[in-house]
């Protein structure tokens, strides 16, 4: 069809402009083969340290889009530090308990998969602010519960050691959370490619309508509660892994559920591409500033945030030029 | 104007389903807004439910969609009960609900819209690229739009949406509540006979309005609904020709 001039010679576009071709996986393959390449450069005299961030901003950007994926549904969450806490505890338990690592990290995944379900149930008929207060106490109630276990269970308010992830090597590690974050992507993309695309979009966007239309309310929030917290989950095991030590405190912290949250609106809120860039650029401004402004960084890291938010309400997707809306993944 | 639909290999969802309703009361929390609702439309037939402002008639609706549960009655659709179904089931056995106001998404793209329609039973996104050619066919509006956003769209054009969405999911039975609310005269004369050539496609319709006139005279029967009653049924020209009807709803 030709573009026409119709009502008052307004010129129509007529292309379809929400298709999604092969191309717009590029973006998102060009990050994850450098993410891969990483390791490799020429890293010097601080390549320990310098992994390390690297390795934390791949577990920031499973983090990130582990939320958005849940985000997608129209719940957002505070209770991602939770599943992130279970996931890590449940790895170090199963640990404990003497399950092979390659084991434990799976098993803790779909266990802290399991809780969100109940989550998701009881907060089924809340939404906006009610339900971010209620995922809010949730992780509370999560934390109290870790923290008040028997000590020689879990290590009450002191913290668990765990043992180190495949035997403390930084650069196997990194290579396991690159990998993690590679199966974070495809999971994404998996939502955003079939029916649970639609089935979320219209929840989020409708309940009553989407329920109409004949989308099952109950059974896709869940499932977007499971998808997204067994993911949080996998975060989780590689900081425990990686920092050998977890208490509830740190592990729980408010922080881990807000960073998700701001990265993908940083990033831009219901792609793929978004919420793993925003970790990227963030986790490493965050590094920069704390290096060049060591008092009071977060100040800065804080103002970035919030006029970006201002000036880019699509986030960072929103600076692709002739995509105003559409088309990315 | 005319239009087609170009229905080429008929499933079972392709042939209208009856829809019936038996004394059906509802309501929301302590409020009762449905008495004693009786009604029915037969395979392919379209039916017309008028009444004013607060009678039941989006009410009835809903409870045929299994928002709404009902305290009491039956409903069934090609015979099989949908009571206290939820409504995706209802859905899946061949119900196409357009609600009342649209409600379209509204940042969603119009393709995006009418993908969404289909996307929820197999069967349907099976055939959906066939079924988008037939709504595009019924609709050729929405083809220029496809990629625009649906709340960017005109009032008319954003019920064409509506209507649309629901079509994409092969519906047998297609309910319709309130299609002109809003729009001008030409584009409620546009919808409504897009509805009668669906309806001519073999699919029952049946259609909740206010705009009395059009209706009756679009419908093969019609029922008049008051306070959650049904006080009048017949077919349209008959009620058209009703003294009583003439005077409350087309103030003749």
């Amino acid at each position: 069809m030709s573009a026409r001039n119709v009502e008052g010679g307004t010129p129509v576009r007529t292309a379809p402009r929400r298709e999604i071709t092969p191309g717009a996986a590029l973006p998102l393959l060009g990050f994850l083969l450098l993410a891969a390449l990483f390791p490799f450069l020429p890293l010097g005299s601080r390549a320990e340290f310098l992994l390390q961030i690297a390795f934390f901003t791949l577990v920031a950007g499973i983090m990130a889009l582990s939320w958005d994926i849940l985000a997608r549904s129209g719940q957002v969450s505070l209770a991602h530090a939770a599943f992130y806490g279970l996931g890590a505890y449940g790895y170090a338990l199963l640990l404990k308990a003497g399950l092979p690592w390659l084991l434990a990290m799976p098993v803790a995944a779909l266990l802290a998969g399991g809780v969100s379900l109940i989550l998701g149930a009881v907060t089924m008929r809340l939404s906006g602010m009610y339900f971010a207060i209620a995922t809010l106490a949730f992780t509370e109630v999560v934390r109290t519960i870790i923290q008040n276990l028997p000590e020689s269970v879990a290590g009450g308010a002191t913290g668990l050691l765990v043992p180190a992830l495949l035997g403390g090597n930084s650069r196997a590690q990194y290579f396991l959370a690159w990998g993690l974050l590679a199966f974070t992507v495809l999971v994404s993309l998996a939502v955003r490619l079939t029916r649970l695309h639609f089935a979320f979009a219209a929840i989020r966007q409708g309940e009553e309508t989407a329920r109409v239309l004949g989308v099952s309310i109950v059974r896709f929030k869940l499932l977007a509660f499971f998808i997204s917290s067994s993911l949080a989950a996998l975060a989780g095991v590689l900081y425990a892994g990686k920092t050998f030590f977890i208490n509830p405190l740190e592990t729980f912290s408010l922080a881990n559920s807000i960073a998700p949250l701001t990265t993908s609106i940083f990033g831009g809120l219901y792609t793929t591409l978004g919420p793993v860039l925003g970790a990227g650029v963030l986790r490493v401004a965050e590094e920069l500033l704390h290096n060049s402004v060591k008092n009071g960084y977060l100040v800065v890291y804080g103002l970035v945030l919030m006029l970006s938010i201002l000036w880019l309400p699509r986030g960072l997707m929103g600076l692709r030029r002739g995509r105003k809306h559409g088309g990315d993944l | 104007m005319t239009y087609t639909l170009n229905r080429t290999s008929p499933t079972a969802n392709d042939v209208g389903q009856e829809l019936r309703i038996e004394g059906l009361a509802a309501g929301y929390g302590k409020v009762q807004v449905l008495w004693d609702v009786s009604l029915h439309a037969a395979p392919g037939e379209f039916v017309a439910v008028i009444g004013a402002n607060g009678a039941g008639k989006t009410t009835t609706l809903r409870a045929v969609s299994g928002v709404v549960k009902p305290s009491a009655g039956r409903i069934t659709l090609g015979g099989v009960d949908i009571t206290r179904a939820e409504p995706s089931r209802v859905v899946a056995l061949g119900l196409g609900h357009v609600p009342e106001g649209r409600e379209l998404f509204p940042h969603m793209t119009v393709r995006e819209n009418l993908d969404l329609g289909a996307a929820m039973s197999a069967a349907a996104r099976a055939r959906a690229a066939e079924t988008l050619g037939e709504v595009y066919a019924l609709f050729p509006r929405l083809q220029e739009r496809a990629g625009q956003l649906a709340g960017t769209l005109s009032g008319g054009e954003q019920q064409m949406v509506a209507v649309g969405r629901a079509l994409m999911a092969r519906p047998s039975v297609l309910v319709v509540d309130e299609p002109s609310l809003g729009l001008s005269p030409l584009m409620t004369q546009t919808v409504f006979e897009a509805l009668k050539a669906v309806n001519a496609q073999g699919v029952t319709v049946v259609l909740v309005e206010q705009n009395v006139n059009l209706s009756l005279k679009l419908a093969h029967r019609a029922y008049v609904l008051e306070n959650g009653q049904v006080v009048k049924e017949g077919t349209g020209a008959a009620l058209l020709a009703d003294p009583a009807v003439r005077e409350a709803y087309l103030a003749l």
